[in-house]
């Protein structure tokens, strides 16, 4: 009887143990699994790290783009008004300018405006690249006195009245 | 004649300006060299006269502009 009960004792210990072990190795196997996982999401954070990276990259060329395309219109609408200004000024009377006309009627006298405005433009280019404002373009504070082509940099006194 | 000269400096900028003989057309009137042009084109259809392109060039003043239009009245 007593060897019977040592029997069970012993077949319910060897299965306890057999129990634990298992327990372990699935406890094991469980961790081997989640570590592997654990690399995966980090490998998944570093690409989305790498993602977001790019995309803020990506929003700052895009914001340049945008800035440069802002200076790029803001020039394009100060020449679109200088030309209009210039060809299609309308006078007191509501008459509209017409340049063409002027220049079948009077050409030397439009020829002699444009020569003198293409040599404003010229100094505008050499303003742009750094050359240094004469005497007589600093103290320009009369409309005769300006470049009327870059007046915003040429004449930097001269206040549009 | 200077009346008739007066009313297309007037049509042409504004009879708001104050438009004497001293007015100098791009510092007081405002205007650009086209304006002067356009001035001169008015006023010798207006008075049926003809003035020589050299004649015009760098005129900026009202006096200056009347002196070279009364050489032409008459003589054309």
């Amino acid at each position: 009887m007593l060897g019977q009960i040592k029997l069970v004792f012993f077949f319910m210990l060897l299965s306890g143990a057999a129990g634990g072990l298992w327990y372990v190795q699935h406890l094991k196997a469980e961790n081997e699994i989640l570590t592997l996982n654990n690399a995966k999401l980090n490998d998944a954070v570093e690409q989305q790290q790498a993602v977001i990276e790019q995309q803020l990259r990506d929003i700052e060329a895009k914001t340049e783009i945008a800035d440069q395309l802002a200076k790029n219109n803001a020039k394009l609408t100060a020449d679109l008004e200088l030309a209009n200004e210039k060809f299609n000024k309308v006078n007191a009377s509501g008459e509209r300018r017409d340049v063409g006309n002027l220049a079948l009627s009077k050409p030397k006298s439009i020829e002699r405006i444009e020569r003198k405005r293409e040599q404003q433009r010229a100094r505008c280019f050499e303003i742009a690249q750094g050359s240094p404002l004469t005497e007589e373009e600093l103290n320009a504070t009369k409309k005769s006195q300006i470049n009327a082509e870059c007046t915003n940099i040429a004449n930097p006194n001269y206040i549009p009245y | 004649m200077r009346v008739e000269i007066l009313e297309v400096l007037e049509g042409h900028f504004g009879k708001d300006k104050d438009i004497t003989v001293d007015s100098h057309m791009m510092d007081d009137l405002g205007g650009d060299e086209f304006d002067i042009v356009d001035v001169f084109v008015q006023i010798e259809s207006k008075l049926g006269i003809s003035i020589p392109e050299e004649e015009t060039f760098d005129i900026m003043t009202v006096s200056a502009l009347c002196e070279v239009v009364e050489r032409h009245v008459g003589s054309d």
